[in-house]
């Protein structure tokens, strides 16, 4: 017996200002009226995701209707818990933590390159584990482009180091003990020898597994929709999008042409993306107020391709 | 006979240091190389703060608690930087 692929998680990319939110709170909605028990977070720092739904969320699932539960990820809160756990586990390893000077250094790695993108690979390892055995499917809307790509790459990019770290480890480790082989006395014996008792070589291969588990996330279980407007900027970025998930491996499920006949002039889907599933969802000039109205633009059909595409066997 | 067994233990040591100072004389190049290495890893680990391409920095976050000999290396190796080739002469006996 063939088991379906476990398309559980959804995506939702783009530009700046394109509808992410919207459509993400729209498919979500519509999912949970249809019967599935759904989660949608939002992974924006800027967070709208409250405002789409008409309830003020937290960084816990809040339950906004039946069927439907949504949080918006407080990274700032994912930093700190993790800076706080490091430096307390170095507290307690360290015997010269005072030289270290570590209250100087955590505050500067509060504001480290890739502090952030980490904290959203912490938040979506949370809620992949810890809260998506509870729904049917988790709906997550994302930042803008630079930090959604930049945490997309970084199970792959990190990985590579993490991979070629470990090697390294073992080289150390190799050496130690054939140091110790050929002079018992060395002070190296007092250090760890074997890769089981080698904390480093453990911990190096921890975050290989969850690296990984997030890199299979991303490639294999998720359905990414990737929102455009009719212009040329949202489609050059969409792009671009494109480019980066192919290095990656991660393809896009759909193109959602949002906000459909906002400009007259003549537009056309770049040739590279009309490959791709597309679903169009008209402006609406009044704006969108409430949940029916969410429901209104129209997210069936994606929603259909969605749970048709979770059945496929694989 | 107390003598003797005196002389014995003496001559043991003697031969036991001999051993011992050979053996560190034959390691010394595979120490040197460790030393290297571990210093290699935490430069690789702990580089971005002075400019060097590395990984990013919760790795190596999480890494720092396990890392003392390796810092207490890295360290021990930028005091000789100032000299290099010197503690590589030393290291090798040229005189």
């Amino acid at each position: 017996m063939v088991s379906p692929v476990s398309h559980k998680t959804a995506f939702f990319l783009g530009k700046g200002g394109v509808g992410k939110t919207t459509l993400s709170a729209s498919f979500a909605l519509t999912l949970a009226r249809s019967g599935q028990k759904v989660l949608v977070a939002s992974l924006d720092p800027a967070h709208n995701l409250g405002d789409a739904l008409g309830s003020a969320l937290k960084n816990e699932p809040l339950t906004v209707e039946p069927n439907l539960d949504a949080m918006e990820i407080d990274l700032e809160t994912w930093i700190n818990t993790y800076l706080e756990e490091s430096r307390s586990q170095l507290k307690s390893t360290y015997s010269y933590n005072v030289t270290l000077n570590l209250d100087s250094l955590f505050k500067i790695l509060k504001y480290s390159p890739g502090t952030e993108e980490y904290a959203v690979l912490w938040a979506i390892e949370d809620i992949h584990c810890r809260l998506s055995p509870l729904y049917d499917i988790v709906v997550l809307d994302t930042p803008p482009t630079a930090l959604s790509l930049r945490f997309l790459s970084m199970p792959t990019i990190s990985g590579l180091w993490v991979k070629e770290l470990s090697k390294l480890r073992e080289t150390i480790l190799e050496k130690r003990s054939t140091l110790v082989r050929l002079n018992p006395e060395s002070p190296v014996k007092e250090s760890c020898l074997d890769k089981d008792d080698d904390k480093v070589y453990g911990k190096l291969s921890t975050i290989r597994q969850r690296l990984s588990m997030l890199e299979h996330l991303f490639q294999k279980e998720s359905f990414i929709n990737v929102i455009v407007n009719p212009d040329e900027l949202s489609v050059t970025e969409a792009l671009r999008i494109k480019d980066e998930l192919d290095r990656l491996e991660i393809p896009i499920s759909t193109i959602c042409l949002n906000k459909k006949g906002v400009l007259n002039n003549e537009w056309h889907i770049h040739q590279s993306l009309a490959a791709i599933p597309m679903f169009s969802f008209d402006f609406e000039s009044s704006g969108i107020r409430t949940r029916d109205q969410l429901i209104q633009l129209g997210t069936q059909h994606l929603v259909d391709t969605f749970l048709d595409k979770r059945s496929i066997p694989a | 006979m107390n003598e003797k067994m005196k002389l014995l233990h003496l001559l043991r040591r003697g031969a036991k240091t001999l051993v011992q100072v050979q053996r560190e004389k034959a390691t010394s190049m595979l120490d040197f190389e460790l030393k290297e290495l571990e210093n290699i890893f935490a430069l690789l680990l702990l580089g971005g703060f002075v400019g060097i391409p590395s990984p990013p920095s919760p790795i190596a976050i999480e890494l720092l608690p396990y890392l003392e000999r390796e810092l207490v290396v890295m360290f021990a190796r930028t005091d000789m930087s100032v000299d290099p080739i010197g503690s590589l002469v030393g290291m090798l006996e040229i005189d």
